[in-house]
């Protein structure tokens, strides 16, 4: 941590000579949030924050799961690798889920309100916000990259309303950049016809519901709230309240964007400026709909995302090199997230320090839409009320909901049930969880005229770059190499043992004093089916 | 697997009767032992005795006509966008080039920034029910209310602004001149317009209080904001909220509102001059006059909506955007070709089975080629020098040899945006036969390769592989009709015309033929389009008087708009109805003219 954090604002600003502030923002300026709540109190603690990010999808298993990790000693997996440089800040749940398929649509719902058919209720971001959105003048943000997906429109939103009805969200970074940076509101000029206009419709609306005198108001309700929000966003909004001096007529109005990535990377810089800005205090961002048709023409991919995701019944190599290109650019956005967060520092850490950020997916497998093992990251101390740099993967599977009941519960939301879940989720602060126990095995090799067999977990690369590469790692022995023909891993089926301990025998050679398995023989499960059944994978 | 209803949230019979079709398929599953899952103890006979029993007389129970009980409505994206333009005269639109080939967005400064709206519950965006207003969308509102009245005052509107003023503005007039009375005259023209009915002179009044005293730019500035305010009431934003209505008792709707709702019908826009007169005079309340105005709305280019809106949600013709982003050209030969039909059907008196089988079609250079000779009759259409490619205008063509064509089931467009049998089949099921299918389970196993040695057609090991039970409740309805287009290839060309250019290799034998779980057999599409025409002729109109009765209203249908359903699908049946006559006779029904108004807490919105 640097001590260069004393350097005035006022002074870069100046120093920055009229030129706009660049990204990424440079390690020294505090965050408006910590900074005005020290002032206040002299010793306040930054308010946490709540983050989302939605990986569309599911995910592609033998690359994402880690296997055979326990709490405090695992192995991140090769689909991890783009954010494994922040380790210490993550905490990686496994086992989360719930029992058999669901539809994209369900799973959608499922990711921020526990389960799908909690559809009267508001999400998980929705309840934090109204905690924590304090005087910021955006009580939060709904983000995405997609459409609408009206053929099933569930699949399109994951925070809803307290009624359950889904938020609309924003798309293009120019819109939510002027809406926090250029905001009328700032103006003293037009503060007062704001006011005003809002006093003036009021009337009209209160005059209409005496008129009517209707009980079933709830339209009129509604237009009442949205007044209740403006006008608190302009209370929020007065200018003197700009944190911090910043004056946001120097913030970097971003370009036009012109594919997907650009885009992204807009919109996930405009998130932590948000945040340092305290402009807002919780977002939920889609980098997809849950089934999302994009095609990631940036990446030389020309198929659909959605049908890549189906990557056993369109089983070809190059989908899945496709597909784990996809998926590793979508790792990439997180990476990016909290290397910005980590960028800007809040009181005595940075803005990660200080923030919770739930990043994953409604399903798991994408070719099977299994509800198991559903891939869920938490970034971020959160103030201290996350113990982060572990792996957490339960005895048993853990509804969404005992994890979105306990984030309530840790932001200070005072719920005793969310979804289906009445208990939340032990082991997230460091406090005693029911681990998974793997049934013990060794693990060997032996090797003898240009033959070999090797026991032990069979893993992918962590290179994805050579997904056709995986490694049987044996213990106080140098890893072997499993270096084979297509035929072979399609007829062995070879990704469909990923993570479990198998025997496998063939034809060795060496390469750099590493063994090498070119030629599978044979294969035996140690304790599942050597072949799988059937094709549901 | 039809799974996922939860049961526990049907609490009352009014929720009963909301869910009506779902009974249908509670019914079903019940008798076919499909359900409860195997896993789940089987129901005693007397049990499933009960529940058969309980939904027989259920349906057989006479149901009372009535209206839905009412609420508000707030504008559509593109309802918001043609009140605006109506009332201004103007457009707001996004400052961008446009060029051929080139895709622009969205060029309407309204739908630019309003979020796209989802379709409610009956499947239409115009049903806002579930889209709610939020301060995002508020912050919009004002920023085009802004926009619209900046516009409204700059020179280069000043002939619009005369015209709102009732009395031309001449050429050097500037707004320092701007005078009491003609802001007096543009508040007393604007208000009641963009309300959409007379407003009290104790609201005017105040208004106009509001302006006193003031002139040239403080009076342009104080006549701004009263305007902006009037544009972001609930009584602009929201359709009803002005509605007269005595409480807790079925009545007429007011004039005004009747006027409103055939507008917003019709056009997706508000009412005219001649509709307000009509309703200012009551003369709107005669059945014959809502006849005489269908009739006049619909030479009007706003009954474009119709195919533009209605029609294009209807049938999913927005599929196509996303299918085709990349190619714009071809977007637009494929996507107008469908709605230039349909609006030909609707605003020119054509009978409602026309979309399934015409003589008449619409053809620009982009979809000529799926016309053989017919195409020959076209006007010819040369592209100016110096153009590479370019969009062309649709042509009606009235078809004498092309095989295979007519009607709206094997346009390119929608044979393209239905890749292959199964999305072809489930979408002729759900939006023309007007099937309730439920989500197909996410388990399915795929589709084996031919065993080695044989060398099966893709329908032959699909139908080995659907031959699972729970599939086939689905896929006997879905197949049949999906395999029936295998003739026709992935961008809708018809490989099996006799009249294949010579040379060409003879295709394929493709087995097209089937039959309907309902017994029809056919060996082609050919028949079972005569099928379509004849046997499941009621079927089809049904679907259409209840997606057209849906829109209409502006939201989902519930059991007691049944009886109107079953009466309008009988009267166009028995006549062979016209497109127009359906939407008199949903302009002069029960649920279209009349309304509850609740006050207790019960729920049943309408």
């Amino acid at each position: 941590m640097s001590k260069h954090w004393n350097i005035e604002r006022r002074t870069f600003l100046r120093g920055a000579a009229g030129a706009l502030i660049p990204l990424p923002f440079l390690n020294l300026m505090e965050s408006a949030a910590g900074a005005a709540s020290r002032d206040l109190a002299g010793k306040a603690k930054p308010p946490v924050r709540f983050v989302t990010l939605f990986k569309p999808n599911g995910v592609h298993p033998p690359s994402w799961n880690i296997n055979g990790g326990v709490e405090n000693d695992f192995r991140m997996s090769p689909l991890m690798q783009p954010f494994a440089k922040h380790k210490d800040d993550l905490l990686i749940l496994d086992n989360m889920g719930d029992f058999g398929f669901s539809s994209h649509s369900n799973s959608t719902r499922r990711f921020l309100s526990g389960h799908h058919t909690n559809s009267k209720s508001a999400s998980l971001d929705q309840l934090i916000a109204d905690k924590i959105k304090g005087e910021t003048a955006h009580r939060s943000l709904e983000l995405t990259t997609d459409g609408l997906f009206t053929n099933q429109i569930g699949c399109s939103y994951i925070s809803y309303d307290k009624k359950g009805a889904p938020i609309p969200r924003e798309s293009d970074p120019q819109l939510v950049f002027d809406r926090l940076f250029r905001n009328p509101m700032y103006d003293p000029k037009q503060r007062g016809q704001i006011t005003s206009l809002l006093d003036r419709v009021r009337d009209d609306a209160r005059a209409l519901q005496r008129k009517t005198g209707r009980e079933d108001s709830e339209t009129l309700d509604e237009y009442f709230t949205v007044l209740r929000e403006t006008e608190q966003r302009l209370e929020n909004m007065k200018p003197a309240a700009v944190p911090q001096g910043i004056d946001f007529s120097k913030l970097k109005r971003p370009e036009s964007t012109s594919n997907l990535d650009e885009q992204v990377n807009a919109m996930l810089d405009i998130i932590a400026m948000a945040l340092w800005t305290d402009s807002t205090r919780c977002i939920s961002y889609m980098l997809g709909n849950s089934n999302s048709r994009m095609i990631f023409d940036f990446l030389g991919i020309k198929k659909q995302h959605h049908y890549l995701s189906h990557f056993f019944r369109n089983f070809s190599r190059s989908n899945i090199d496709a597909l784990l290109k996809i998926s590793l650019w979508h790792m990439e956005k997180f990476d990016r997230l909290l290397t910005r967060l980590k960028s800007y520092k809040d009181q005595n850490g940075s803005l990660l320090d200080h923030s919770v950020v739930l990043f994953g997916s409604g399903m798991g497998h994408s070719d099977n839409h299994t509800a198991q093992r559903i891939p869920i990251v938490l970034a971020g101390k959160g103030g201290g009320i996350l113990k982060t740099g572990r792996y957490l993967r339960y005895s048993e599977n853990q509804e969404l909901g005992r994890l979105h009941l306990t984030l309530l519960q840790k932001f200070g939301v005072s719920e005793d049930t969310f979804a289906n879940a009445s208990a939340p989720l032990p082991g997230l602060d460091g406090g005693a969880f029911d681990e998974y126990h793997e049934r013990p095995f060794d693990s060997w090799v032996k090797t003898g005229n240009g033959k070999i067999t090797v026991q032990g977990r069979l893993r992918m690369s962590d290179d994805l770059d050579e997904a056709k590469i995986f490694y049987i790692d044996v213990k106080d022995k140098p890893t072997v190499r499993i270096d084979v023909s297509f035929r072979d891993f399609h007829k062995f089926n070879l990704a469909y043992h990923v993570g479990t301990p198998i025997v496998l025998s063939g034809n060795r050679s060496e390469r750099k004093g590493q063994l090498v398995l070119t030629k599978v023989t044979d294969l035996k499960s140690l304790f599942g089916n050597s072949k799988p059944g059937g094709a549901k994978g | 697997m039809k799974g996922h209803v939860d049961f526990s949230k049907i609490l009352t019979e009014t929720d009963a009767d909301s869910q009506y079709e779902l009974w249908a398929t509670v019914a079903e599953v019940i008798e076919a032992e499909e359900m409860p899952p195997e896993d789940e103890p089987p129901l005693s006979g007397k049990d499933k005795n009960t529940i058969l029993n309980w939904h027989r007389q259920r349906l057989a129970a006479p149901i009372e006509e009535r209206p839905g009980v009412f609420r508000p409505r707030r504008l559509s994206g593109p309802e918001y966008r043609n009140t605006l333009h109506s009332l201004f005269g103007f457009e707001l639109k996004v400052a961008v080039v446009e060029a051929e080939q080139t895709v622009v967005g969205e060029q309407s400064l309204v739908m630019k920034l309003l979020p796209t709206d989802p379709p409610g519950e009956s499947g239409f965006i115009n049903d806002t029910h579930g889209a709610r207003l939020s301060a995002v969308i508020w912050d919009q509102y004002t920023q085009l209310a802004g926009a619209a009245l900046e516009k409204l005052f700059s020179k280069k509107e000043r002939d619009q602004l005369g015209h709102l003023i009732g009395a031309p503005l001449q050429e050097e007039w500037t707004t320092a001149e701007f005078s009491a009375a003609q802001a007096e005259q543009l508040i007393r023209t604007f208000v009641p317009r963009a309300w959409r009915r007379p407003v009290a002179d104790d609201q005017l009044a105040k208004i106009l209080t509001a302006l006193d005293g003031k002139q040239g730019e403080a009076l342009v500035a104080a006549t701004k904001f009263e305007l902006k305010a009037v544009l972001m009431s609930p009584s602009f934003l929201y359709r009803g909220v002005l509605m007269q209505a005595e409480p807790d008792k079925q009545q007429q709707v007011d004039p005004f509102e009747l006027a409103e709702r055939l507008s917003y019908f019709l056009w997706e826009d508000q009412p005219d001059t001649e509709l307000m007169k009509l309703a200012g005079d009551g003369s709107i309340s005669d059945p014959a006059v809502v006849a005489a105005q269908v009739t006049r709305m619909l030479q009007s280019p706003k009954a474009r909506s119709l195919s533009e809106s209605f029609g294009a949600q209807w049938l999913l013709i927005g599929n196509l955007d996303e299918l085709l982003l990349k190619n714009p050209i071809r977007l637009h030969a494929l996507k107008t070709q469908p709605l230039d039909f349909l609006n030909y059907l609707f605003t020119e008196d054509r009978s409602v089975m026309e979309i399934i089988d015409s003589k008449v079609t619409f053809v620009n250079q982009g979809t000529q080629g799926f016309y053989g000779k017919d195409r020959k009759r076209m006007k010819r259409i040369t592209v100016p020098k110096g153009i590479e490619r370019s969009r062309t205008p649709n042509q009606r063509l009235t078809l004498e040899h092309a095989e295979g064509r007519g009607g709206i089931l094997t346009m390119p467009g929608i044979l393209t945006m239905n890749i292959g049998p199964i999305q072809r089949g489930t979408w002729m099921l759900r939006q023309i036969l007007g099937e309730q299918l439920g989500e197909p389970p996410a388990d399915i196993p795929a589709i084996q390769p031919s065993p080695p040695g044989e060398n099966l057609s893709f329908r032959q090991r699909f139908e080995a592989h659907r031959s699972d039970a729970s599939c086939a409740r689905c896929h006997e309805k879905i197949d049949p009709l999906g395999f029936a287009l295998d003739g026709y290839d992935q961008n809708g060309k018809f490989t099996l015309a006799s009249d294949q250019a010579k040379g060409e290799k003879p295709p394929p034998p493709i087995d097209t033929s089937g039959k309907l779980p309902t017994g029809e057999a056919f060996k082609d599409f050919a028949e079972l389009k005569a099928i379509l025409m004849t046997s499941q002729r009621e079927t089809i109109v049904r679907n259409i008087v209840e997606h057209t009765l849906a829109y209409a209203l502006g939201r989902k249908l519930v059991r007691s708009d049944q009886p109107t359903v079953d009466r309008i699908t009988k009267n166009l049946c028995e006549n062979d109805g016209t497109w127009k006559s359906l939407f008199v006779q949903i302009a002069n029904s029960l649920p279209f003219r009349e309304t509850i108004i609740v006050t207790s807490q019960k729920k049943n919105h309408e």
